[in-house]
């Protein structure tokens, strides 16, 4: 042992010895690693560029396009895809290219910052529980409990009868339901971490309770979170859609992908444009951010990768 | 040692009859009681400044939970500990916070111990500037090389990851953050288990030159008696959440009292072949199952002075020798 000991303090003294060294190795953070990861997945890699794609459409697209997405042309009413209307008009001469694209606007608007809404309140509601335990932890999963009992589309009813009906509404709605699984995940995920050691060591060192839940636990649970608010944009669209079908939705002349899918399946016989074009991309959407998911999860978490 | 004229503390870190009884709560549908673990139960010792206290057990004693109530991260149920004079078992959440830069821990699993989203440097410069909020800038990252270089990383690995070094290396960076907040008190949880047998007697080195050094006084955890008579003046041999034997460590390996540190004792390979072929080798029955089995509060301090500086339970030991094997001629 002591033979061994005077090699190792040997080194040690040459690398005290030593100068300040001129160039510092790059580390490779986990994120990095997960980015590398997700590029190798063909899948997931095609699904962000098809995603991405649509988002362009939807937000510059307007801007390119000669016609304005309200503007009536009585006698253009319904005619099929042409040349001067790609994807052709609806019943009341609308260009259809134009009503798709800003329905996609709406559509992922919601989708997004209904998620976004979700993952703030669930994350920092989820840590806190999650980290401080005992009763405090008991009243706010309680509070989620309860929440999660509401059926939602009553509680949309209820606010649409208390506030009226907008946009930002919707967006309050459904990040308002959202955030209850978020919250639940990241709740797990903390009591999972804080019993590590590194937890441990952030308290040791004297770390406040926000600074422990902020740069030790959150980014350590934001993998399946992440992974999560990609697979809750297309739910939260969906149920956009959903609440537009029962009315509850955007209201005209807006539309999102919901409305419009409602308005072409009235005339799906005859008018078979109307639905193709914006189904279409909404499904195109729900698919590329689902394989999206799957791929972020995979790459998050090597360990969970089926290959 | 008293000759200096920087007179070391004698009683520097003193515990007084420390417990920490996890109660298990009750069962679901009976409400019976599913009992309480008394993990720690009833410790009393006194530290002197700059020693190195070598704390041995098997799996289950106790010594993590003493370790983390000694830190407080988890406050005993009941006894009392002072750190230089100090009662830290008596101090709100609050004023602890403050106190802790003067007594670290060096966590036994190097994997677990790091937070993997954060690169050395980080983790490094923010546990120096929980003693030094000021420092900054280069000076700071002066500090971070300094103290990389002291436990012998290469500094210009410092903006790694975690996962991008060895277990051994982890654990000097789990070492270098524990010293980076300059603590006096320094609590070591088995921290070389987790690693390859050759990395181990590095790590230990390091541990017993960074303590010499720095004058550092130290807590030494291990299930492994032979690592713990490496690296301590002092021996306190643990079972079932008490201290049953103590003492200097030549004296603990040479004249063990206790029949459960004889055990101990017996169970270490020695070096030499002849000594080796001569060795007793005393093996005990399994432990009684059950949480609590211990033979309840009779007296408080059941430690007896055989000779000076040397204590040994007295209580009743309930596991009986199962074999013990005469030296093989
Ligand atoms: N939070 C807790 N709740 C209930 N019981 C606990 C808790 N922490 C530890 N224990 C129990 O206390 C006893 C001592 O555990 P501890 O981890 O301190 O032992 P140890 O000596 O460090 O063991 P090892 O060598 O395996 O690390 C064990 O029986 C353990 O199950
Ligand atoms: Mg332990």
């Amino acid at each position: 042992m002591s033979r061994s000991a005077d090699i190792v303090a040997g080194a040690e003294q040459r690398l005290a010895a030593a100068p300040v060294p001129e160039e510092f190795e790059k580390g490779t953070s986990l994120w990095e690693d997960a980015w590398h990861r997700l590029q190798r997945n063909r899948l997931a890699m095609i699904s962000l560029f098809v995603f991405s794609a649509i988002v362009l459409f939807c937000v510059i697209g307007p801007f390119l396009s000669p016609y304005d997405a309200e503007a009536q042309d009585l006698l253009k009413g319904a005619q099929g895809p042409s040349a001067e209307h790609w994807f052709g008009t609806d019943t009341l001469g609308r260009d259809l290219m134009v009503r798709t694209m800003e329905g996609g606007r709406i559509s992922l608007l919601v989708g997004l910052i209904a998620t976004l809404v979700a993952l703030a309140i669930g994350v920092v509601y989820g840590a806190t529980a999650g980290y401080l335990g005992g009763k405090v932890d008991a009243t706010m999963m309680r509070i989620v409990d309860t929440l999660y009992a509401l059926p939602f589309t009553i509680f949309v009813i209820l606010l649409m009868v208390a506030f009226g009906r907008s946009l930002w509404l919707i967006f309050v709605a459904i990040g308002a339901v959202e955030w209850l699984s978020m919250a639940r995940i990241v709740r797990a995920g903390v009591i999972g971490l804080k019993k590590q050691e590194f937890v441990e060591a952030a308290v040791s060192l004297g770390y406040s309770h926000t600074r422990i839940i902020v740069r030790h636990l959150i980014p350590n649970v934001l993998g399946p979170v992440i992974v999560i608010a990609t697979l809750t944009v297309p739910a939260v669209m969906l149920l956009e859609a959903f609440l537009s079908f029962l009315g509850l939705g955007v209201q005209p002349p807006n539309a999102s992908w919901g409305v419009l899918i409602n308005e072409g399946q009235q005339n799906m016989e005859i008018f078979p444009w109307l639905l193709m074009f914006p189904a279409f991309f909404f499904a195109l959407t729900l698919f590329t951010l689902n394989f999206l998911g799957d791929g972020l999860r995979d790459a998050l978490d090597p360990k969970s990768a089926k290959d | 040692m008293s000759d200096s004229d920087t007179a070391l503390r004698e009683d520097f870190l003193v515990l007084e009859n420390v417990e920490q009884h996890f109660d298990l709560g009750r069962a679901l549908l009976t409400r019976e009681s599913k009992g309480v673990v008394k993990a720690v139960d009833g410790i009393s010792l006194t530290i002197r400044e700059g020693e190195i206290l070598g704390i041995v057990g098997e799996s289950g004693c106790g010594k993590t939970t003493l370790s983390r109530t000694i830190m407080q991260l988890i406050r005993p149920t009941s006894g009392r500990i002072f750190l230089e004079g100090k009662e830290l078992s008596a101090l709100s959440d609050a004023d602890i916070r403050a106190e802790r830069i003067n007594f670290q821990m060096i966590f036994q699993d190097p994997y677990a111990s790091l937070n993997p989203r954060l690169t050395v440097f980080t983790t490094i410069s923010e546990a120096i500037r929980t003693r030094h909020p000021d420092v900054r800038g280069e000076a700071l990252r002066g500090r971070v090389i300094e103290l990389l270089r002291t436990v012998g990383l290469n500094p210009a690995q410092m903006n790694r990851y975690p996962h991008e070094f060895s277990g051994g290396q982890r654990q000097r960076v789990a070492i270098a953050r524990a010293l980076a907040p300059e603590p006096k008190l320094v609590i070591a949880d088995e921290p070389v288990s987790a690693l390859d047998v050759s990395i181990q007697s590095q790590i230990l080195n390091l541990l017993k030159r960074l303590s010499r050094e720095m004058g550092l006084t130290m807590i030494f955890v291990s299930h492994d008696l032979s690592v713990v008579r490496y690296i301590a003046d002092r021996i306190a041999v643990m079972y079932r959440g008490r201290i049953i034997e103590l003492g200097r460590a030549e004296t603990i390996v040479d004249d063990p009292r206790h029949i459960y540190t004889k055990a101990l004792m017996s169970a270490i390979p020695q070096p030499d072949p002849r000594a080796e072929r001569t060795r007793e080798r005393i093996l005990l029955e399994d432990e009684p199952p059950g949480a609590d089995k211990s033979p309840g509060k009779d007296v408080e301090d059941d430690l007896e002075e055989v000779t000076p500086g040397h204590l040994v339970s007295t209580r009743p030991f309930e596991r009986r020798v199962k074999e013990a094997e005469a030296p093989a001629q």
